[in-house]
């Protein structure tokens, strides 16, 4: 009496769904790096040329680095870390996750200057100046691009200038699609960033080879965990001549 | 011929139901104007409802007894209740709805008695205010109580079929010798039917 | 409509079946109890309930994370017999679980409050007891409300994706759900490739409203 024909349609309905899709729930196990979202697309290509030369395979768990730091803490079983922001991996580091010893610095970046492709020009003088109506930035607390961002333009005395002119997007792709669109003067991005998109003109970089004070890199650590020994692995792999040449075509810097 | 003790209140939003009387008969008729408390009374009896304080006997068992602290659940009281709006289980068919609380009661005879035959399959929303009343009656009955509770059995039938209903109402009375409670609120109906009248004037009541 | 894309579908479904069979018998008891019954600490229940509808799902993601991280007894104690929840398909159907939870109550809760207890009076004078008539009775009337709360459920595991990615995340061909692949997939500079998800979640979202429609609409059989 209890089978009436809503209840026998639904039974009958998630019984099909879940026996048309049984053989999905096989899982991959191995290796699972967490790596920022800004070096997704290189981690990609290197752990394609990894399976290609030693046949084994490795997981991505993209992400924001701070997401991908509370996971860590929380014990998720990353066998591998790479964030982009210092900080996140000190929180990690802290927590106590990180393989002694194991911490590197894998990568470099430069933010980049970004404006429609279609704007009137613009310099970085003419920026400082405060010479901007609306200036796209990630999230200048907590977006690592937004933070260096910032920490550039206080540096350079120009952030009270445009602090009021700062628009904040919760993540770098919200930058680049507002530059895109026109909707705002200039973007901030990181220079791997803007190499992706077509339609933004980059006007101009902001390196830590000219600025000490900003060290936008990207540090890499083994955690603690059942996967250490192939974490190793891939590290020094990520390390190699083969992986330097995709960082370097898209844009990364040395360490 | 069935021993009826009834001595209860029983507070309504308006007003406090107050009933008392004890009688040994085959059918009491309840009669009083719409909103008296009648329903609520058979409820009370039925088991659906608690009154605050008072006894509740039929036939020598105490159904309800707030100095004993005694309140026999519904499903044990062996009572047929027969609401207004007949209240047929719209899940079920005709014959299910029958023999939802069988209780090896003749189904034939009932069926017989109250011709059903040509409804057992039928889906309830598809019947007539009577049939749904035949229908209501012949559930009741199949759980073979030891009486049974008509609130206003008439009620959703039109004049003219009123007399198509009655007839099997004495039937069951003939035929099964169950003991009936009939509330109604015209007078009318209890002439031919009840041995007792209980009048029930705002929640008070008084022999008539 | 690559390999990739037909995969990532077919898991989401499955996970998000998975998740539904496994909130309705928790969903019909707990809204059965709040629309039936009257007891103590009935509204702390409601609102323990309702918690993940009001909490923005990162931070159930977040409490989840925390719940079944190295941190929380029971996540330990998962971990000392070998269970691994986090950054598996089991930490989906988790996450899933709990936000469409709420929504599966609150619809079985209103589909047996619709329910006349007439009906349930009239079969206790008829002998049942309250299991049976929860059976026959309350449930099946109940159950065009109950099976429309299912989709809906069914619906919001679909496209769930704060909770899911806090811990499962987004890990292809092991935890990439729909809603999740497509955030990635714009994140991390690949637009183009999400369209193609996003069609196919709007179609799986035309495919949830048509059959919520068919059962809201349904005459007859009840």
């Amino acid at each position: 009496m209890l089978m009436t024909t809503p209840i026998r349609f639904l039974l009958s309905g998630l019984t099909v769904l879940v026996a048309l899709n049984a053989p999905v729930a096989a899982q991959p196990t191995g290796l699972v790096v967490s790596v920022a979202a800004s070096v997704y697309d290189a981690l990609e290509e290197i752990s394609g040329l990894y399976r290609a030369t030693t046949g084994v395979t490795v997981s991505l768990n993209p992400g924001g680095s701070n997401t991908l730091a509370r996971q860590i803490v929380e014990g998720a079983k990353a066998g591998l870390f790479i964030s982009a922001d210092a900080r996140q991996m000190d929180v990690v580091e802290k927590a106590g996750r990180v393989v002694a010893g194991t911490r590197t610095r894998l990568l470099t970046n430069e933010l980049a200057l970004v404006v429609p492709s279609d704007a009137k020009a613009l310099t970085i003088e003419r920026l400082l100046r405060g010479e901007v109506n609306r200036l796209a930035l990630g999230e200048p607390g907590s977006v690592p691009a937004g933070v260096y961002a910032r920490a550039w333009l206080e540096h350079e005395g120009a952030w009270s200038r445009l602090e009021s002119k700062v628009i904040p997007f919760p993540t770098v792709t919200a930058v680049l699609t507002a530059v895109e669109s026109g909707r705002v003067d200039a973007g901030i991005v990181y220079r791997t960033d803007a190499m992706r998109s077509k339609s933004v003109r980059t006007i101009g970089h902001i390196s830590s080879t000219q600025h000490r004070y900003l060290d936008i890199s990207y540090p890499a650590a083994v955690i603690a965990g059942p996967s250490e020994a192939e974490a190793r692995r891939f590290l020094q792999f990520l390390m190699g001549t083969a992986a330097r040449a995709v960082f370097d075509r898209r844009g990364f810097g040395k360490p | 011929m069935i021993e009826i003790a009834i001595d209860i209140t029983l507070r309504q939003d308006a007003f406090t139901l107050t009933v008392r009387d004890t009688a040994s008969v085959e059918v009491l008729g309840l009669f009083g104007p719409s909103g008296s408390g009648k329903t609520s009374l058979l409820e009370a009896i039925a088991g659906i409802r608690t009154p605050d304080s008072g006894e509740i006997r039929i036939g020598g068992r105490t159904l309800f007894s707030s100095a004993q602290r005694s309140n026999l659940p519904a499903r044990e009281r062996r009572i047929g209740y027969v609401p207004q709006d007949s209240l047929l289980f719209p899940n079920l068919d005709v014959k299910g709805n029958i023999t939802y609380g069988a209780q090896g009661a003749d189904l034939d005879a009932l069926v017989e008695i109250l011709d059903l035959s040509a409804l057992l399959g039928r889906r309830v929303a598809t019947l007539s205010g009577g049939e749904k009343q035949r229908v209501a009656l012949a559930r009741a009955l199949m759980t073979r109580p030891s009486i049974l509770l008509l609130d206003e059995p008439l009620a959703g039938v039109d004049r003219e079929r009123r007399d198509l209903i009655l007839p099997y109402i004495l039937r069951i009375r003939r035929e099964l010798h169950v003991p009936l409670i009939y509330v109604t609120h015209d007078r009318s109906e209890l002439d031919t039917i009840a041995d007792r009248v209980l009048l029930l004037d705002r929640g008070v009541s008084s022999v008539a | 409509m690559s390999a990739e894309t037909w995969a990532i579908a077919r898991f989401t479904v499955l996970m998000a079946s998975i998740a539904t069979s496994l909130v309705l018998p928790p969903a019909i008891a707990i809204g059965w109890l709040l629309a039936r019954k009257d007891f103590p600490g009935k509204t702390l229940l409601e609102t323990i309930v309702s918690l993940p509808l009001v909490l923005p799902p990162v931070a159930s993601g977040l409490l989840l994370l925390w719940f079944f991280g190295r941190r929380s007894p029971v996540g330990r104690a998962l971990d000392a017999v070998g269970i691994e929840i986090i950054f598996t398909w089991k930490a989906v159907v988790i996450a899933m679980v709990v936000i469409s939870f709420p929504l599966v109550a609150r619809s079985v809760r209103a589909g047996i409050e619709q329910v006349d207890r007439r009906f349930e009076d009239i079969a206790a004078t008829l002998g049942a007891s309250p299991f049976r008539i929860l059976r026959t009775i309350t449930l099946p009337l109940a159950s065009r409300g109950i099976a429309a709360g299912a989709v809906l459920g069914f619906s919001r595991a679909l496209g769930e994706f704060g909770a899911t990615i806090m811990i499962a995340g987004a890990i292809p061909g092991r935890t990439r759900t729909l809603a999740v692949g497509i955030y990635t997939l714009v994140e991390t500079g690949r637009e183009e490739a999400a369209w193609s998800l996003l069609l196919i979640s709007a179609l799986l979202a035309f495919g949830a409203i048509y059959v919520s429609n068919r059962l809201v609409g349904q005459r007859g059989g009840l």
